[in-house]
């Protein structure tokens, strides 16, 4: 589904250079739960930011259905995350002046959907998450966990190949985190492809493959172990 | 992406920014940009209408929509009488008022010789005969009898005076313009005697009683003696109807052509035939020019105002929503569709704005200007404001906010989109 070949990331030039990942080559197929788990500075993120096209690799190639993307320039990587990624920030990020079904309508709206169809739509990737009497709440009139089960309906809303969750817990107490990884426990329970960062272990056991991460290298890639560590 | 959708989703956008955002700060931007409306068509309005009011006084007060006059060279219009019949005919003709005027000296203090070195109290100016129904249908001459009383037709002994040519009611008294001489001592009752100069050399005069005052800011009006006009014939004498001026009531639009009906019926050299605004002269239509520049000038400045007002509110409001517009783009919103909803916020408060200053303009303003003109000395100023002029003033207020408003957002949005959600 998507491969990252040789995968090269640098801050910086001459003394102040920081290379944050290292020829990082990792694939994920169809249907599978990743979680990139990892101490602050990993390169936990920046991986994520690579394969989702939010940034450009210094070097290397990111392949999406086998089909090379460092040729794309950015209006094509926006269409491309319009169209086959959804992704879940860390902290929520929804429109404030649009309520929730407006927020998880919008990229379909943009995907050339009618708003009828759109909100149609949205309203059920919203009950998926227990949220339908939430739709017409604006993000300051839900908490801090709705919000994010509201992000996540944005994310799957128009049924991407892949999604992208980036430390979707980091701003949520544990009551509020359990709801959010039970809610991607079901979405790939449901055969969606999932790529998240945590540096919490306790929400990276709900994947069933932790890529380790340190220094910008893998340093362990397989099933989840319940002796697996996130942060040294 | 396809740019309906992306206007779709601008749209999308932008209604729910304006309807959601501060209501407060809302309000103040359409006010600024009413208050930049305003300055764009009622400044300049003012301006040109300071002039455009003297041009208006002119016409209702004095000419008429189409003025005929003695050619140049000759005392009288010629065959008057038949123009007259054609004028009374005419189908597009509401009225018509035809003048006798002659030059005349009026001499003010008749009991005192004057002494030594000192300037008799004469003043010399046009008198003018006027048949008192006809002019009133056409100029509405008694509301400019400021004091005593209006003539009435077939009247004699009495005199109207302008306002101008007496020193206590003159606003030229106290300027002490060397060879200007006023009447002194002359006011409503005072006897007056006025001699004019026949066409063999001889001169008569005659004694009137001042009648009226008539005060006016069209000097045609101020600058005047009225009698009339059967007085004014038997004066002179003349034997048959030999005018020197008539002024023709008609359709402001239809006047250029009832003057070239006019000259094929006369032909061209029998008498000067114009329309009001021909007959107004070059000065004053310089000052006009001069008035619309300065406006015009002065609506550049609110325009610049206006378009760093929407810059500096669209800017703010991007830069603090810099990360979700990351945001939008990072979840593949088009960057076109951002500005897009910027662009459009931009616009509605152009079009608020403008709206509002429409409603102000033409329901508030202009009827309370033309109820109550302002009081210059030269003209009573009017508000100049047409739907045409305003419709374009619009336009360029739109343009300008459109520009305004795509300048900061298409700054903001091609940031990067990375850096723009973790706010870098």
């Amino acid at each position: 589904m998507i491969r990252a070949e040789k995968l090269v990331k640098k801050y910086g030039s001459g003394e102040l250079e920081l290379v944050v990942l290292k020829n990082l080559d990792l694939e994920i197929k169809t249907g599978e739960f990743a979680a990139v788990i990892g101490p602050s500075g990993a390169g936990k993120s920046t991986l994520l930011y690579q394969l989702s096209f939010l940034d450009d690799p210094t070097s290397g190639e990111v392949y999406l259905d086998g089909v090379a993307t460092s040729h794309l320039d950015q209006q094509e990587k926006t269409l491309l995350r319009l169209q086959k990624l959804g992704y879940v920030f860390q902290d929520y990020a929804l429109l404030p002046e649009l309520n929730a079904i407006e927020n998880v309508a919008l990229p379909m709206l943009m995907q050339g959907l009618g708003e009828q169809e759109a909100f149609r739509m949205a309203q059920k990737a919203l009950s998926r998450l227990d949220l339908s009497d939430k739709n017409h709440n604006l993000p300051s009139q839900l908490s801090g966990g709705q919000q994010q089960r509201v992000s996540i309906a944005r994310a799957i809303a128009h049924d991407p190949h892949i999604l992208f969750a980036d430390e979707p817990t980091a701003n949520l107490d544990s009551e509020s985190a359990r709801p959010v990884m039970e809610a991607f426990r079901d979405l790939h329970r449901e055969g969606q492809t999932i790529v998240m960062v945590t540096h919490e272990a306790e929400y990276a056991a709900f994947a069933e493959r932790i890529i380790s991460l340190k220094d910008g290298v893998i340093i362990d890639d397989g099933p989840w172990k319940p002796h697996a560590r996130t942060e040294s | 992406m396809n740019l309906l959708v992306s206007l779709r989703v601008g749209w999308f956008l932008a209604l729910r920014q304006i309807k959601r955002s501060g209501k407060g700060t809302t309000a103040l931007i359409v006010f600024i940009m009413t208050l930049t409306f305003l300055n764009l068509v009622v400044v300049s309005g003012l301006l040109v209408g300071l002039i455009s009011g003297s041009f208006k006084q002119f016409r209702e007060g004095y000419s008429g929509e189409v003025i005929i006059t003695s050619a140049v060279g000759r005392d009288y219009i010629e065959n008057s009488p038949r123009l007259l019949g054609f004028l009374e005919n005419h189908p597009e003709v509401d009225g018509f008022s035809a003048r006798y005027s002659v030059g005349a000296q009026v001499q003010g203090t008749l009991t005192n010789l004057p002494k030594k070195n000192e300037r008799p109290n004469r003043i010399g100016a046009r008198l003018t005969g006027i048949d008192i129904e006809r002019e009133e249908a056409v100029t509405g001459f008694s509301r400019f009898v400021a004091y005593g009383e209006n003539l009435r037709d077939g009247e004699e002994g009495y005199i109207l005076i302008g306002s101008n040519l007496i020193k206590k009611y003159s606003s030229f008294a106290d300027a002490n313009i060397p060879g200007l001489d006023l009447l002194d001592d002359v006011d409503v009752g005072s006897r007056v005697r006025v001699s004019i100069a026949r066409q063999n050399g001889d001169s008569v005069g005659k004694d009137f009683i001042v009648k009226g005052i008539v005060k006016s800011k069209v000097d045609e009006i101020s600058t005047r003696f009225f009698i009339t006009d059967t007085e004014l014939r038997r004066f002179l004498p003349v034997n048959q109807e030999q005018f020197q001026e008539i002024a023709v009531r008609t359709d402001y639009a239809y006047a250029p052509t009832l003057v070239r009906e006019i000259k094929n019926f006369t032909g061209s050299s029998a008498a000067r035939i114009q329309t009001t605004d021909e007959a107004i002269p070059s000065f004053l239509r310089d000052i006009e020019t001069t008035m619309t520049v300065l406006g015009n000038a002065l609506s550049s400045f609110a325009l610049v105002v206006a378009s760093i007002t929407v810059f500096i509110v669209i800017f703010i409001n991007a830069v603090t929503k810099r990360k979700f517009i990351g945001i939008m783009k990072g979840i593949g919103i088009a960057p076109r569709a951002i500005q897009f909803s910027y662009i459009l916020q931009a616009l509605f408060y152009g079009v608020a704005g403008s709206l509002i200053g429409l409603v102000l303009t033409f329901g508030v303003l202009k009827p309370y200007f033309d109820a109550y003109p302002i009081d210059f000395p030269f003209s009573d100023g009017i508000l100049v404001a047409t739907p045409e002029g305003a419709a374009v003033r619009i336009l360029i207020l739109l343009l300008v906010t459109l520009a305004a408003g795509y300048i900061p957002a298409k700054l903001i949005v091609r940031k990067n989109t990375l850096d723009s959600i973790l706010g870098r």
